[in-house]
C-alpha cells in the first residue's frame, strides 16, 4: 500500500515548483487543470497497482505494473515479433510521418487554392467529400489489391485519411479571412501576391494547424488499425502478435507506447500553436 | 483634389427591388480640408466612402483623384476603419510599416518612418508590442499612423472613433485635429455624431437616407481652435457652434422631401 500513497507525495514537490516559473506566460487558466490532471493520473495508476496487488482479476486480463515494466525492458532490448520496440515504433512513425508530410505538401496548397478559386473548389470538393466520408479501413482491402501488402498501400491509406482535414482546413482558413483585413491591405497599396503572402496565408495559419491536429488524430487511429490487419512491423502489429499468444503484458506495453506517442504529438502541436500563432483568438 | 460627380450606387435587394444607397452625389474635397459626412444610419455615408476607397463600384457617375479616375483600392487613399484591421501577428511597428513594405521600402527606412508616425500619435513606446495588448483607442491610433505611413493623398475615415468610450473619443478627435494640422492632408470623415462633425470639419455635408443623398453643406472652422484647445467647453458653447448644431440636428431628423420619392 505504501506505493499508492507515495506516488502523489513524490509528485507534490515538482508540482509546487512549477507555477512560479510559468507565471510570466499567460497560461494562468491552464495551470489549475494541470494539478487536477496529474492527480487523476496518479489515482488511475494507483488503482492499477491496487487491482493487481489484491488480485481483483486474473493477471491474464490485467498484468501487474511490475510485469509490464519487465516486459517493456525485454521488448525494448530483445524485441518481440521480429523486432525491438524501437523497430516497431520506428516503422509506425515512418508510416505516419511520410503520410503527414505528403498530406501537408499536397493538402495545404490544394486547400489554399480551393479557398481562393471557384474552379478549384468546384472540381476538387466533390471527390474529396466523397472519399472522406468513407472509413479508411473500408478501402484498405482495395489499397492492398492495388498496391500489395507492402508499405505503399499503408502510406497511401494514411495519406488519404490525413489529407482531407488538412486540405479542408486550409480552404476554411482562406474563406475565414475578414474582408476588412484584405481591404485594408489593398488600400495600403498591396498587390495580389502580397495580399496572399502577408494577409491570407498568416490569417489561415490557425485553421491549418487545427486541421493538422485533426489529421494527426485521424492518422494515428488509421495507422494502428491498419497495422492490426495487414503489416509485418509496427506497434499495431506487435500488439496483434502479442494478443495471439495472450501476452497481455506486451499488449499493455504497446498500448502505453501508443498513448505516449499520441500525447507527445498533441503536446507538440500545442507547443507549435503557441509558437506560431500566439495571437490566435486575440483579435 | 478629390472630385465626386453624380455618383450613384444601386444595390439589388432580396425581394427583387433595388435600393439607391447613393443617389447622384457630387462632392469636392480640396487639399487641406476635412470634409465630414454626417447623417443617420443608412444615409449612404459609408457607401460614399467605400466607393471612394474603391471597395465598391459606382453604378453611375465618376470619382477622380487629382484627375485620375478611381477604379479600385490603392495606396493613394489611406483608409481608417471603424473596426481595427491591424494584423495580430505583427508588432505595432510592423503594422504601421505595412504599406511601406508593400512599396518595397527597405527595412531600416520603414522602421524609421514608422517610429516617427508612432511618435506623432503618442505611441512611441509601443512599437514592439503586439496589437492585441493595446486598448481600443491605442489601436485606432496605430490605424491612423498606418494609413499615413504611405503618405496618401487623402485619408478616408469610416466612423473611426465610433466604438470608443466618450473620453477616449475626445482625445482621439483632438489627436486627429492636430495630426491634420501637421500633415495638411485632405480628409473625408464619416460620423453620426453632429458634435464630432462640427469639431473636425472644414466642410460638413449632411446626408439623408432613401435615397442616400446630400441635403445640405456647411462651412465651419472650429478645427483649428480645437487642435490647440485645452478645453472644448468654450468651443462647443460658442453661439455659432450651437446654432449650426441645432440646424444640422433638424435636417437629420426632418430631411427635406426628396425630389424623386423614396424606394424605387
Amino acid at each position: 500500500m505504501t506505493i499508492t500513497t507515495d506516488l502523489p507525495l513524490d509528485l507534490a514537490p515538482t508540482i509546487r515548483t512549477r507555477p512560479p516559473r510559468r507565471t510570466a506566460k499567460p497560461v494562468a487558466a491552464e495551470k489549475g487543470t494541470v494539478l487536477i490532471g496529474l492527480a487523476t493520473f496518479a489515482i488511475l495508476v494507483g488503482l492499477w497497482f491496487a487491482a493487481s496487488h489484491f488480485r481483483w482479476t486474473s493477471p491474464l486480463f490485467l498484468p501487474s505494473p511490475a510485469e509490464v515494466v519487465t516486459q517493456f525492458r525485454a521488448v525494448a532490448t530483445d524485441g518481440y515479433a521480429e523486432g525491438t520496440l524501437l523497430d516497431h515504433l520506428g516503422s509506425s512513425l515512418w508510416r505516419i510521418g511520410m503520410a503527414l508530410a505528403i498530406a501537408l505538401v499536397v493538402g495545404i496548397p490544394l486547400g489554399l487554392s480551393m479557398g481562393l478559386n471557384r474552379w478549384m473548389r468546384g472540381i476538387f470538393s466533390v471527390p474529396i467529400d466523397l472519399y472522406w466520408g468513407l472509413p479508411p479501413l473500408a478501402y484498405l482491402p482495395l489499397m492492398i489489391i492495388w498496391l500489395g501488402i507492402g508499405e505503399t498501400s499503408k502510406i497511401l491509406l494514411l495519406t488519404l485519411s490525413t489529407f482531407a482535414p488538412v486540405c479542408f482546413s486550409a480552404q476554411a482558413g482562406v474563406r475565414s479571412v475578414p474582408v476588412e483585413r484584405i481591404n485594408a491591405a489593398l488600400s495600403l497599396g498591396a498587390k495580389q501576391w502580397q495580399i496572399f503572402t502577408s494577409i491570407i496565408l498568416p490569417s489561415a495559419l490557425p485553421e491549418i494547424l487545427t486541421g493538422f491536429r485533426i489529421a494527426i488524430g485521424a492518422g494515428l487511429s488509421t495507422l494502428v488499425a491498419a497495422e492490426l490487419i495487414a503489416a509485418r512491423s509496427g506497434l499495431g502489429y506487435m500488439i496483434m502478435s502479442a494478443a495471439n499468444f495472450l501476452a497481455t503484458d506486451v499488449v499493455f506495453v504497446g498500448l502505453i507506447v501508443i498513448a505516449a506517442l499520441a500525447f507527445s504529438l498533441s503536446a507538440g502541436m500545442r507547443w507549435l500553436e503557441r509558437r506560431l500563432v500566439p495571437w490566435k483568438g486575440k483579435i | 483634389m478629390l472630385q465626386v460627380r453624380e455618383a450613384s450606387v444601386v444595390f439589388p435587394t432580396s425581394d427583387g427591388k433595388s435600393v439607391h444607397a447613393l443617389d447622384r452625389v457630387s462632392l469636392d474635397i480640396a487639399p487641406a480640408s476635412i470634409v465630414v459626412a454626417v447623417g443617420a444610419s443608412g444615409c449612404g455615408k459609408s457607401t460614399l466612402l467605400n466607393a471612394i476607397a474603391g471597395f465598391l463600384p459606382l453604378t453611375e457617375g465618376s470619382i477622380r483623384l487629382d484627375g485620375t479616375p478611381v477604379m479600385r483600392p490603392g495606396g493613394d487613399r489611406g483608409v481608417v476603419f471603424q473596426k481595427d484591421t491591424l494584423l495580430p501577428w505583427a508588432s505595432v511597428l510592423d503594422n504601421v510599416a505595412l504599406g511601406l513594405r508593400y512599396q518595397g521600402v527597405g527595412k531600416r527606412e520603414r522602421a524609421e518612418r514608422a517610429r516617427e508616425l508612432l511618435c506623432m500619435v503618442g505611441l512611441a513606446d509601443f512599437g514592439d508590442k503586439p496589437p492585441y495588448e493595446l486598448s481600443g483607442g491605442m489601436r485606432q491610433r496605430v490605424g491612423i499612423a498606418r494609413a499615413l505611413a504611405t503618405d496618401p493623398k487623402i485619408l478616408l475615415m469610416d466612423e473611426p472613433f465610433g466604438a470608443l468610450d466618450s473620453l477616449t473619443r475626445e482625445t482621439m478627435q483632438q489627436l486627429l485635429a492636430s495630426v491634420w494640422a501637421q500633415t495638411g492632408k485632405q480628409v473625408l470623415f464619416i460620423t453620426h455624431s453632429i458634435e464630432e462633425a462640427l469639431l473636425l470639419g472644414t466642410t460638413i455635408i449632411v446626408m439623408s437616407p432613401r435615397p442616400g443623398r446630400i441635403v445640405a453643406r456647411f462651412e465651419a472652422d472650429f478645427v483649428h481652435d480645437f487642435a490647440r484647445a485645452d478645453d472644448i467647453g468654450p468651443i462647443v458653447s460658442a453661439p455659432r457652434f450651437v446654432e449650426l448644431r441645432e440646424e444640422i440636428r433638424a435636417l437629420i431628423h426632418h430631411p427635406p422631401v426628396s425630389r424623386h420619392g423614396a424606394l424605387q
